[in-house]
């Protein structure tokens, strides 16, 4: 039982960040309709260079800064450099490829000249080691920060969608692109925006994530980005409380696989989920159906 | 710069050049060095690697992301079977490649229930399964440790009915694998098939609308798709020693798909292109070994901006889609005169709809409509914006059931069925939006038309034997007499795209009479017409009517309707207001208030 337990508490950790990232593809899904196939490399590149940057000395809390505002540029750049340009053409055959392409590219760069290998990754704000006392059970405190860092990240996020001006822009561009543009809402800032906020959130994410396991490489990112995938799809995509409850529900399920059978299997039942959601209700959980039209 | 094309095309069209090629590979196999060998011996396989790219996202539209996934099916399904010594090479090859074609089977099932960026998703999760899966059976699969010392050419351990195989005749079997998939492809491309799967890949709606089974055509595309994989896997791993998880991951998958871009979706010749530039590069030149994924990476980026259509669309014309011979053969036979459209009787009741009525998320779009359409009557359904026109084609070509009423087409009930079967059984529509593959010529859209026609099958198919040549010069011939007949014979081999628009109208149509419908849906086949046009497109709808064919039309435009309807239906948000003949309904106070609002004054 207190194996369980702990299980499901790891499980709402890491499916904390999993909603995380779905939430990041969210936020660049409605103001261009594409997902960065990309974005692993994104959050990979942030925990990176945090890792990098405090191993050289420099002070963590500014390293996590610039990882984070690294992470906004690269994504910034994956939007000019692989979406707009793919957009152009019909279909989602050129935007998936060439987002795969930008976070392959960014990847090779940073393995290139960061190292293959992976390195420690430093303490930000509590070591793996520091454990409080919960219904008489010892969890590692890192666990529920992350899981409250995650929460409040979302409640942020939605509050920021819903009550301020550039929120309500955002989500004025993911109704109708055109007809936003004709009501002169600077849609191509909007854009920019909305990639830059993407790959803030990521980098938190990398970093979180990074705390969690202890270490980072520069592949590190793409099986986040799957799991990102999961939580998104289990939810419905471009949902982001489906995203919560899709997250925290995988999260949960993988390691729970993952502590009673193993690792590998935690990762194919979570695969497995994704593709019988998307066969069976592609809406996700708490999506709509999308009515076609002619 | 297009002659050069225009000459290289030639060349690589010739299929005697191929076999040249593959002659002179087989003789100087034992010449070379191993390196070369091995080299040449890895072209191939990514040649076949490509091409089951090529045929599921460049033909039929499908993206995936988890190709390698096939691949290591078969490799280590093979693998194991040799190792056990369960099966001799030769039949582990074959039905290791079957059981890849199997898996793509059981894949498209859920894949076919999901397209564009969620495909991809779902593509990249099976190949990451697989992976999984390898990993965690480790007694069967050595999980990450792979499988080593298998029989191989390489070291010189394969036994072939008895007989060790170098690594020379190793090459000379894929030779001649490798030249057998490429001449089956090449004729595949040119059926009737690989027009269909283009015709899925630009539009599902369209394909079924002429009587394309698009979920079968896509199953088909992935049993091929993972058969060509299965192969290439099959043959790699007696190519090699070693297999290992690594081997078939997301990178393998990704860098099939790269060759396959780069080669040219869509062009045979691009395929082979793309596979050998990106297996001899890496080796010849440090540089790209070095910065391998960057440059993938950055090609993958680049590649539909700069080159659209990858190396094939830099070096050929674009790939022609009918067998250039047949063609010509099929011209130089005097036109048989039989008329483009046969003779029906006319006044018979052939479409009848009775209290339809659809709804969409609490919106009655169209609300207790009944009519019923005779052969050889032209009947316009008219109306402002959203009153429901569009939404009863709809429902009658079956692109969604209604919500309550009956349909019946020639006495039997069609409601719910999807539009395939409903062309099928003998009624056709075109789109607002002409729906049309901008890349084939006008006769090769319009030959779309006849899949519902032809006799042969997949295997006369990829061979060109039996019916093939017989079932495509008769298509052919219709297809060139019912251009005849609405007046394109002049540009029937001109590139699509490379014409006005106002041509699409008229190419659409004769798509749809290549079904040969007895009813036929036009949904506003006048937009955008020039008035030239409209004449035009006026006088084939006569001659529609006089043959007999029951033909319903939307349309705004009132001159137009006034000269070929027989009777005309006013639907105003989704209730009939008005039944009759036009001149009725200029005088109608319901229709005109519909249109123009209540005069002031008016009770």
């Amino acid at each position: 039982m207190k194996f369980v337990f702990t299980l499901i508490v790891a499980g709402l950790s890491v499916g904390s960040i999993y909603a995380l990232i779905a939430i990041t593809l969210n936020l660049s899904f409605w103001t261009t309709r594409t997902v960065n196939f990309g974005q692993g490399a994104v959050l990979m590149l942030c925990a990176m260079s945090t890792a990098f940057m405090s191993r050289s000395g420099v002070a963590i809390w500014l390293a996590a800064g610039l990882g984070i505002a690294a992470a906004a540029v690269a994504s910034i750049a994956a939007e000019r450099i692989s979406v707009r340009p793919a957009l152009r053409a019909a279909g989602s055959m050129g935007w998936v490829v060439s987002t795969l392409g930008f976070g392959i590219c960014l990847q090779g760069v940073v393995a290139k000249y960061l190292g293959g290998q992976a390195i420690a990754f430093p303490d930000v704000v509590l070591s793996s080691t520091t454990f409080v006392e919960l219904f008489g059970l010892r969890i590692g405190a890192q666990y529920l920060l992350i899981i409250c860092f995650s929460l409040l990240t979302i409640v942020v996020l939605d509050l920021t969608l819903r009550h301020t001006i550039w929120g309500r822009v955002v989500m004025a561009v993911a109704q109708d692109r055109e007809l936003a543009e004709v009501f002169g809402i600077p849609v191509t800032r909007v854009v920019t925006i909305s990639f830059a906020l993407s790959g803030v959130v990521a980098g938190v994410a990398g970093i979180l994530t990074a705390q969690l396991i202890g270490t980072v490489d520069a592949a590190f990112g793409f099986s986040l980005l799957i799991s990102g995938f999961v939580a998104g799809i289990v939810g419905g995509f471009g949902n982001d409380w489906g995203a919560l409850v899709g997250g925290l529900l995988v999260g949960v399920i993988e390691q729970l696989v993952a502590g009673f059978v193993s690792t590998s299997a935690g990762h194919a039942v979570s695969l497995s989920l994704l593709m019988a959601i998307l066969a069976l209700r592609p809406q996700g959980l708490l999506g709509r159906p999308e009515v076609l039209k002619v | 710069m297009n002659a050069i094309r225009g000459a290289l095309s030639k060349a690589i069209c010739n299929r005697l050049v191929g076999l040249i090629l593959c002659i002179a590979l087989w003789i100087a196999a034992p010449y070379l060095p191993e390196a070369t060998r091995q080299m040449i011996s890895f072209a191939i396989i990514n040649i076949l690697l490509a091409n089951s790219i090529n045929v599921l996202t460049g033909m039929a539209g499908q993206i995936s992301l988890g190709q390698a996934a096939f691949m290591g099916i078969a490799a280590y399904a093979s693998v194991l079977l040799v190792k056990s010594e369960i099966l001799p090479s030769w039949l582990s090859i074959i039905c290791a490649t079957l059981l890849a074609a199997v898996a793509g089977g059981l894949l498209s099932f859920p894949a076919g229930r999901v397209r564009e960026f969620y495909l991809a998703m779902m593509t990249l999760a099976f190949g990451m399964i697989f992976i999984e899966l390898v990993r965690d059976l480790e007694p069967i699969t050595g999980g990450v440790m792979g499988i080593t010392g298998i029989p191989s050419s390489q070291l010189h351990s394969l036994r072939v009915f008895g007989l060790l195989v170098t690594t020379t005749d190793y090459l000379r079997l894929l030779v001649v694998v490798g030249g057998v998939a490429l001449f089956a492809l090449d004729h595949f491309t040119r059926s009737r098939f690989g027009r269909a799967y283009f015709a899925v890949r630009e539009s599902e709606l369209a394909a079924r609308s002429i009587g394309i089974q698009s979920d079968a055509i896509k199953r088909q595309a992935y049993l091929i798709s993972a058969f060509l994989a299965g192969l290439a896997g099959a043959l790699y791993g007696h190519l090699v020693s070693y297999i290992g998880p690594e081997s078939f991951e997301l990178q393998r998958s990704i860098e099939i798909l790269a060759m396959s871009v780069i080669g040219g979706l869509g062009s045979l010749a691009g395929q082979v292109l793309g596979a050998v530039a990106l297996t001899w590069l890496p080796l010849q030149l440090e540089i790209f070994a070095d910065f391998k994924f960057i440059i993938y990476g950055a090609l993958l980026v680049g590649i539909f901006v700069v080159m659209p259509r990858g190396l094939a669309g830099l070096l050929f014309l674009p790939p022609r889609v009918v067998d250039q011979r047949l063609l010509a053969a099929s011209r130089a036979v005097v036109a048989d005169s039989t008329p483009a459209i046969r003779q029906r009787a006319a006044g018979e009741l052939v479409l009848r709809w009775r209290n339809l009525q659809r709804d969409f998320a609490g919106l009655r779009a169209v609300s207790d409509f009944s009519f019923d359409l005779y052969t050889g009557k032209v009947a316009a359904l008219v109306g402002p914006n959203g009153s429901g026109k569009s939404t009863t084609v709809n429902v009658l070509a079956g692109l969604y059931p209604p919500s309550a009423g009956e349909i019946l087409l020639k006495g039997k009930s069609i409601a719910g069925l999807p539009s395939d079967a409903i062309a099928r059984r003998g009624m056709v529509r075109t789109f607002q939006d002409p729906r049309l593959i901008g890349h084939f010529t006008i006769l090769e859209n319009t030959l779309l038309g006849a899949h519902l026609k032809y006799r042969y099958g997949l295997l006369e198919a990829v061979t060109g034997l039996g019916r093939t040549s017989k079932d495509e010069r008769i298509a052919l011939s219709r297809a060139e007499s019912i251009l005849a007949f609405v007046g394109l014979t002049d540009v029937r081999d001109r590139v699509l795209e490379t014409l006005p628009y106002g041509y699409r109208r008229l190419v659409e149509v004769a798509r749809a009479l290549m079904v040969e419908p007895d009813v036929i849906l036009l949904d506003e086949p006048a937009a955008g017409l020039s008035d030239l046009e409209i004449t035009r497109l006026a006088s084939v709808i006569h001659t529609l009517r006089a043959r007999g064919i029951a033909v319903l039309i939307i349309d705004h435009h009132m001159d137009f309707l006034a000269g070929i309807a027989d009777s005309v239906i006013v639907l105003d948000s989704g209730v009939e207001i008005y039944r009759g003949d036009m001149e009725g309904m200029r005088r109608d106070e319901r229709v005109a208030e519909c249109y123009l609002g209540k005069l002031p004054g008016d009770a």
